[in-house]
C-alpha cells in the first residue's frame, strides 16, 4: 500500500512538470496547429537559465525562477519570429514547421553542449531554500519528498494563473478567439500578431517553470530536451489544442508510466508511452478531449 | 430511357444537422440534369454522397440500377462517375498534360512489377495513355496549352482542364459541380456548348449544379431543386420555373440571377 | 584516397534510404520521422543473418529489407488512415519504439550496441544497389504507378475522384521505402562493423528526411545531389566536432526559410526534366503573351 502511494505521489509530480510542459505545447498547437517541436529545448534551457541564476548570480530563488522563465519565454519568441514567422508567411505545409523547429531544436542543443560542456549539473541544495531543500515530510505513514510537494504546488499555482488569464482577461479571450478562428479574429480588430506573440512567450515561461522543476529534481544536462517527445505524448493523449487536454493528459501519463515503472519495469516505461501515443492516434486521434473534424470537398 | 441515376430517400446527417434530408430523383441516362437550389441547400454534399466521400446516413444511390452507396471513392470513380469540384482541385504543380495523362491510368493494366522492369507491356500500354491524353486535350481545345502548369492556366481554362480530366477515366456520368462560377457571360456560353458537346461526344448523362440561371435553363433537359437539404420540386426548367414553391424560395423576386 | 573512399560508400549507402524515402516524402507527399527505425531493423536482421548466423551476404540483405517492409505494411495498416500531420507523428513514435526496444533486447547487444560486425559491404555492394535503386525508383516514378502517387500528393480527394486508390498508394511509397531503409541499415551494418540503437534515432530520422527536402521534393536526382552534399559535409567539418551540429541545425533553419524548394525545386537534372521545365516556361510566357494581347485589343 505504502508503495502504492508512494508511486502515485511520483506519478503526480512528474505530471505536473508534463503538465507545464503539454500546457505550454498545447497553448501554441491551439493558435499555430503546428507542433513545436523545438519546445524541449526551451524547456532545458530553463533548466540552465534557472541553475545559472542560482549558482553563478546568486539570485534568491523565486527571482531565479522569475528569471529562468522570462528567459525561456524571450528565446520561444525570438524562435517564432525568425524561423516560424517566415513560413507562417508563406503558407508553408505544416511538416516544413516540423523540420524547422527540429533544426532549432539541433541547433540549441548543440550550441549548449559546444558552449558549455555536456556534462549535467545539479542544483546546489545550499542554494535552495528550506523548504525545497531534499527531505521529506510525514503524512502518517508516508514519506512525502519535499521537492515533489513543491513542483506540484508550483504547477498548480501557475496553471491557475493561466486559467484565471485566459479565461477572464482581454487578452485572454482573444487569445480564445485567435484559437478558434484567426482569419475571423483579425477581421475582428485583435492584433493576431500580438497573440501569437503572447502565446509563444507564455508556452515559452510555462516550459521555463518547467525545466526549472525538472532540473531541480533531477539534473540539468543538454539532452533533457528529449522530454519534449513526453509532452507531446501528453497533449496527444489529453487532445491536441485542448489545454485541460493537455492537465489532463498529462497527469495520466505520468501516473501510467510511474505505475509501469515501478510495477513492471524501467525498460517498458517508454515503450508503453509510444504505445499509449499509437493507440490514441489510431482509436481516437483527438484525444480524451479533442474534438474531430471532416473534410469538407 | 432508363435512370443512370437514382436517389432513393438519401438521406444524410452530420451529428444533429441533417444536411440532406429523404431526397429522391432521378437522372436519365443520356440526359442533362441540373441540381440547384440556394447555398447551403444540400447540392454538393449530395455530390460528395453519390461519389462515396461522405458516407450516407440512410437512402440509397442506385447507378445503373446497382446500389453504390457504401463503396469508396476510387470504386465509383472507377465504375463511372466522375467529378469536378467547386473549389478546383487541379494536380496544381502539373502541367495540363500531366493532370488528364495521370487520370488516364485506369485505362491501363501494367503491374509495378511491369513498369519497373519496364517490360514490353509497359512501353505498350504508356504509348496509348500517352495518346489517350492528347487527343482528349485536343477534343477539348486544350492543346496548346498542354505544356502549361495547370496552376498557372486561366480560371476558364482550369476549369475545362478539370472537366477533361474528369472525362479521362471514361465516365458513364459526369458530375459537375458549380462549372460556371466566376465566369463572365461568354465564358457561360461556351461552357454551355461545351457540356452539350461532351455529353453527345462521349455518351455520356451530366448532373450540375449551378447558380447560373442561364446555364441551367439552357442545357439541363431537368430539374431537381433543394431547399435546406429537402427536394422541393422537380421537373423540366418550364415546369420548374413556374413552381410557386419554387419561385418563392428560390427564384422569386429576383428574377434572373446574373452575374 | 581510403578517405574519400570511405565517404562515397556512405553517401552510396544514405543514397540508399533517401530514395526510398523521397519515393513517399517527395512524391507521395507523406513525412516521415521513423524511417531511422526501417533503416535498424534492416541493420539489426542483416546483422544477425552475418554475424549469428554466417549466411551470405546477399541473404542479409534481403532478409533486412524483407522484415522491414514487413513491418512498415503492418504499421501502415495502422496508421495509413490517420491525416498526415497524425500520421507523421505515428512514424516518430515507431522509430522512438524501434530504438527503445532494440535497447533492450541482450541478443542483439541491447543499448551498449553490437560489435565486430564482418565487413563485408565494399564499393561493388554499395555501386551496384546504388544504380539498381535509382534504376528501380526512376522507373517506378515514371509510370501510371508513380503518376499516381504524384497525385496523391497534389489533391489526395481528387485523385480519389480520379479511380485511385489512396490507401493502397499509400501503402505501396511506404512498404517500398521501409525496403529501400532496410537495404541501407543492412549494408551499413556490414560496413561500420557495429550498430547501436542510438545509431538509429530521430535525428537520424531527421537528417535522412532533410536530405530528400534538401534536394528537393519530388525529384530523383534532387535527392542523390542532395544526399551527396549533405553527406560528405559534415566530414569537411570535421575538425569542428562540437560546432558542427550547431552549424547543422542554424543551417537546417535558414534553408527553410529561405529555400525550402531545395536545390532543384522539383525537376529532373536530366536532358527530358530540362527540357520539360523549358517547355512549361515558354508555354507560360505564350499565354501571358497572348492574354496581354487581348486586353489590349479590349476583350479581356
Amino acid at each position: 500500500m505504502n508503495q502504492f502511494f508512494q508511486q502515485l505521489v511520483n506519478g503526480l509530480s512528474i505530471g505536473s512538470i508534463y503538465a507545464l510542459m503539454a500546457v505550454g505545447y498545447s497553448l501554441v498547437y491551439s493558435i499555430m496547429n503546428f507542433s513545436n517541436f523545438a519546445h524541449g529545448s526551451v524547456i532545458m534551457l530553463g533548466a540552465y537559465f534557472g541553475f545559472f541564476c542560482l549558482s553563478l548570480l546568486g539570485l534568491p530563488f523565486a527571482l531565479a525562477f522569475f528569471v529562468a522563465a522570462c528567459g525561456t519565454a524571450l528565446v520561444a519568441v525570438i524562435l517564432e519570429r525568425l524561423a516560424y514567422k517566415p513560413l507562417r508567411d508563406r503558407n508553408a505545409p505544416f511538416l516544413y514547421f516540423i523540420i524547422t523547429a527540429m533544426g532549432a531544436s539541433i541547433f540549441i542543443d548543440n550550441g549548449v553542449i559546444a558552449t558549455i560542456g555536456p556534462t549535467p549539473k545539479t542544483f546546489p541544495q545550499q542554494l535552495l531554500p528550506d523548504f525545497l531543500k531534499s527531505g521529506t515530510i510525514q503524512l502518517g505513514s508516508l514519506n512525502i519528498g519535499k521537492v515533489d510537494v513543491a513542483m506540484f504546488v508550483v504547477a498548480a499555482v501557475c496553471l491557475a494563473a493561466l486559467v484565471l488569464f485566459i479565461d477572464f482577461t482581454k487578452m485572454g479571450k482573444a487569445i480564445q478567439a485567435t484559437a478558434y478562428n484567426m482569419k475571423a479574429s483579425a477581421l475582428m480588430g485583435i492584433n493576431t500578431s500580438f497573440v501569437i506573440i503572447l502565446v509563444f512567450a507564455i508556452g515559452g515561461a510555462l516550459a521555463g517553470v518547467a525545466g526549472v522543476l525538472y532540473g531541480m529534481k533531477y539534473q540539468v544536462f543538454p539532452q533533457m530536451s528529449g522530454i519534449t517527445m513526453k509532452s507531446f505524448i501528453a497533449a496527444v493523449f489529453g487532445g491536441l489544442g485542448s489545454l485541460p487536454g493537455a492537465l489532463l493528459g498529462s497527469l495520466l501519463l505520468a501516473l501510467i508510466e510511474t505505475f509501469v515503472s515501478g510495477y513492471l519495469s524501467t525498460q517498458f516505461r517508454d515503450l508503453f508511452s509510444f504505445g499509449i501515443l499509437i493507440a490514441m492516434l489510431v482509436i481516437r486521434p483527438s484525444g480524451i478531449m479533442g474534438k474531430s473534424a471532416e473534410d469538407k470537398a | 430511357m432508363s435512370a443512370i441515376l437514382e436517389l432513393k430517400g438519401l438521406t444524410k446527417c452530420f451529428g444533429g444537422l441533417t444536411a440532406v434530408g429523404n431526397v429522391s430523383f432521378q437522372v436519365k441516362e443520356g440526359g442533362i440534369s441540373g441540381l440547384i437550389g440556394p447555398n447551403g441547400a444540400g447540392k454538393t454534399t449530395i455530390f460528395n454522397l453519390i461519389t462515396g466521400v461522405y458516407k450516407v446516413t440512410s437512402g440509397d444511390i442506385l447507378f445503373q440500377g446497382r446500389s453504390i452507396s457504401g463503396r469508396e471513392p476510387y470504386q465509383i470513380a472507377d465504375a463511372g462517375i466522375t467529378r469536378t469540384f467547386q473549389n478546383i482541385r487541379l494536380f496544381k504543380n502539373l502541367s495540363a498534360f500531366d493532370n488528364v495523362l495521370t487520370a488516364c491510368h485506369t485505362s491501363a493494366k501494367y503491374s509495378i512489377l511491369e513498369s519497373v522492369c519496364r517490360l514490353p507491356r509497359y512501353w505498350r500500354e504508356e504509348k496509348a495513355l500517352r495518346e489517350k491524353a492528347t487527343s482528349l486535350l485536343e477534343i477539348m481545345g486544350l492543346s496548346d496549352r498542354a505544356d502549361v502548369v495547370s496552376s498557372n492556366l486561366p480560371y476558364g481554362l482550369q476549369r475545362r482542364l478539370e472537366i477533361t480530366r474528369a472525362l479521362a477515366l471514361d465516365p458513364k456520368l459526369l458530375l459537375l459541380d458549380e462549372p460556371a462560377a466566376g465566369m463572365n457571360p461568354d465564358e457561360t456560353k461556351d461552357l454551355m456548348r461545351l457540356i452539350g458537346e461532351v455529353r453527345d461526344r462521349f455518351n455520356l448523362s451530366v448532373l450540375v449544379i449551378e447558380h447560373h440561371m442561364d446555364l441551367i435553363m439552357g442545357v439541363c433537359e431537368h430539374i431537381h431543386v433543394l431547399n435546406f437539404g429537402q427536394s422541393l420540386a422537380d421537373g423540366t426548367p418550364e415546369e420548374v420555373s413556374n413552381d410557386p414553391k419554387v419561385v418563392e424560395a428560390y427564384l422569386g423576386g429576383e428574377g434572373k440571377k446574373s452575374c | 584516397m581510403e578517405y574519400i573512399a570511405g565517404i562515397a560508400i556512405l553517401i552510396g549507402i544514405n543514397l540508399i534510404a533517401v530514395l526510398g524515402l523521397s519515393i513517399l516524402t517527395g512524391f507521395t507527399g507523406l513525412f516521415s520521422f521513423g524511417h531511422a527505425g526501417f533503416m535498424a531493423i534492416g541493420a539489426y536482421i542483416a546483422a544477425i543473418f552475418t554475424a549469428r548466423l554466417h549466411l551470405p551476404f546477399v541473404l542479409a540483405i534481403a532478409a533486412g529489407a524483407a522484415a522491414a517492409g514487413f513491418i512498415s505494411w503492418l504499421l501502415g495498416l495502422i496508421t495509413l488512415n490517420l491525416k498526415g500531420d497524425y500520421f507523421c507523428i505515428a512514424t516518430m513514435g515507431f522509430g522512438e519504439a524501434v530504438r527503445v526496444i532494440l535497447n533492450n533486447i541482450p541478443y542483439v547487444g541491447g543499448a551498449r550496441g553490437w560489435e565486430s560486425l564482418p565487413k563485408l559491404t565494399n564499393a561493388w555492394w554499395v555501386i551496384g544497389l546504388d544504380i539498381v535503386c535509382v534504376i528501380v525508383t526512376w522507373n517506378l516514378i515514371n509510370s501510371r504507378h508513380g503518376r499516381n502517387l504524384v497525385a496523391v500528393r497534389e489533391e489526395e480527394l481528387a485523385a480519389q475522384m480520379s479511380g485511385i486508390n489512396v490507401f493502397r498508394q499509400k501503402m505501396i511509397a511506404l512498404v517500398i521505402s521501409a525496403v529501400f531503409a532496410g537495404i541501407a541499415g543492412a549494408l551499413m551494418a556490414n560496413y561500420m562493423q557495429y550498430i547501436r540503437p542510438t545509431m538509429f534515432n530521430m535525428v537520424k530520422s531527421t537528417d535522412l528526411t532533410i536530405m530528400v527536402i534538401f534536394g528537393g521534393l519530388g525529384s530523383i536526382s534532387g535527392s542523390i545531389l542532395g544526399t551527396a552534399i549533405l553527406v560528405s559535409l559534415p566530414e569537411v567539418f570535421r575538425n569542428f566536432a562540437q560546432w558542427r551540429l550547431v552549424i547543422y541545425g542554424l543551417a537546417v533553419i535558414v534553408i527553410m526559410v529561405s529555400r525550402p524548394q531545395g536545390l532543384v525545386g522539383g525537376m529532373e537534372l536530366t536532358p527530358s526534366g530540362i527540357r520539360k521545365v523549358m517547355s512549361a516556361r515558354k508555354a507560360k510566357a505564350a499565354l501571358a503573351a497572348e492574354t496581354k494581347a487581348l486586353e489590349k485589343r479590349g476583350e479581356i
